[in-house]
């Protein structure tokens, strides 16, 4: 009895975790990995909770992405965020990551910059870093730790904040602002 | 501004950071830690204060928060009227963050 009454909790709380995942723009591989849900009840949660099915197709599977510029730079804030919530509380991971991602939001948002990094890429970072793919290195200019491949020379790395390319951040999206702002 | 009250003024500032970083810490405790920057300790201390005792330390004549920064390359970014307002603001965030998590640049992944 007891067996089967801890089962129900626990499925209750994958529920709720899967929810907060799939508002969070979650992709569905994220579920099956976090939770112990089927992938029938998962997709019948997506439907309900974005009111369409998810995406299909795979998940972006190369750390190459982080090291382009914007993503780099939304990447190792929210790693630095992970990684004190993860030093500091016993969150279990999952959580760890929802709240780090809540937050890396928070704080782009406040400072007027788009959402680039999504809570699936987030997730992918984290797995990058527990597999010992990606890590930080710290910027010889400003001492901010950022994201870079495992076995790459980081003596004297400098930072895209520090050294910033000519062309940093004008993507498509951000000229097209520009221009209807202007 | 006269002692009396400037007192005033510290003891509602005192009042008013209490009062917040309890909420917090009542809230979501991990979430509260990064943005009050506190030790779990005294999170756990002022999470479970009771109002009287909020009110008793608020009267005080010391302010209880204080900046949590001293690196002047976090406050030239927060104070720079550059160009580039999003980039410094975010820099400035990395940094802030990177120090928190005390983030040396381990070799291998972050969790176990």
């Amino acid at each position: 009895m007891t067996a089967r009454q801890k089962s129900v909790l626990a499925e209750s709380r994958d529920v709720g975790r899967a929810v907060e995942l799939i508002e969070l723009g979650a992709r569905l591989q994220v579920l099956e990995s976090e939770t112990k849900l089927s992938r029938e009840r998962l997709l019948r949660l997506y439907k309900e909770v974005q009111g369409k099915s998810p995406p299909k197709g795979m998940l972006p599977f190369s750390t190459d992405w982080f090291m382009t510029w914007q993503p780099n730079v939304h990447s190792s804030l929210f790693i630095a965020i992970y990684r004190f919530l993860d030093k500091t509380t016993e969150l279990e991971q999952i959580d760890a990551i929802i709240r780090a991602y809540r937050l890396y939001r928070e704080q782009a948002k406040a400072n007027g910059l788009p959402e680039v990094l999504t809570l699936t890429r987030a997730w992918r970072l984290v797995r990058f870093f527990d597999a010992g793919m990606l890590t930080t290195a710290p910027c010889t200019c400003c001492g901010g730790h950022f994201v870079v491949h495992t076995h790459e020379l980081v003596d004297d790395y400098v930072c895209g904040l520090c050294d910033m390319p000519s062309r940093a951040g004008k993507t498509r999206a951000a000229e097209q602002r520009e221009r209807l702002a202007a | 501004m006269n002692a009396e009250a400037m007192l005033a003024e510290i003891r509602e500032a005192n009042l008013t950071y209490l009062m917040l970083a309890q909420a917090l810490i009542r809230k979501d405790r991990a979430e509260a830690l990064y943005r009050l920057g506190l030790s779990e300790e005294v999170a756990d201390v002022i999470g479970a204060l009771s109002s009287a005792q909020i009110l008793k330390i608020a009267a005080s004549n010391m302010l209880m928060c204080r900046f949590r920064f001293d690196d002047e390359a976090i406050w030239n970014l927060l104070t720079s009227h550059g160009r580039d307002k999003e980039v410094s603001g975010v820099h400035a965030a990395i940094l802030m963050s990177s120090q928190l998590a005390g983030g040396q640049g381990l070799a291998t992944g972050l969790a176990s």
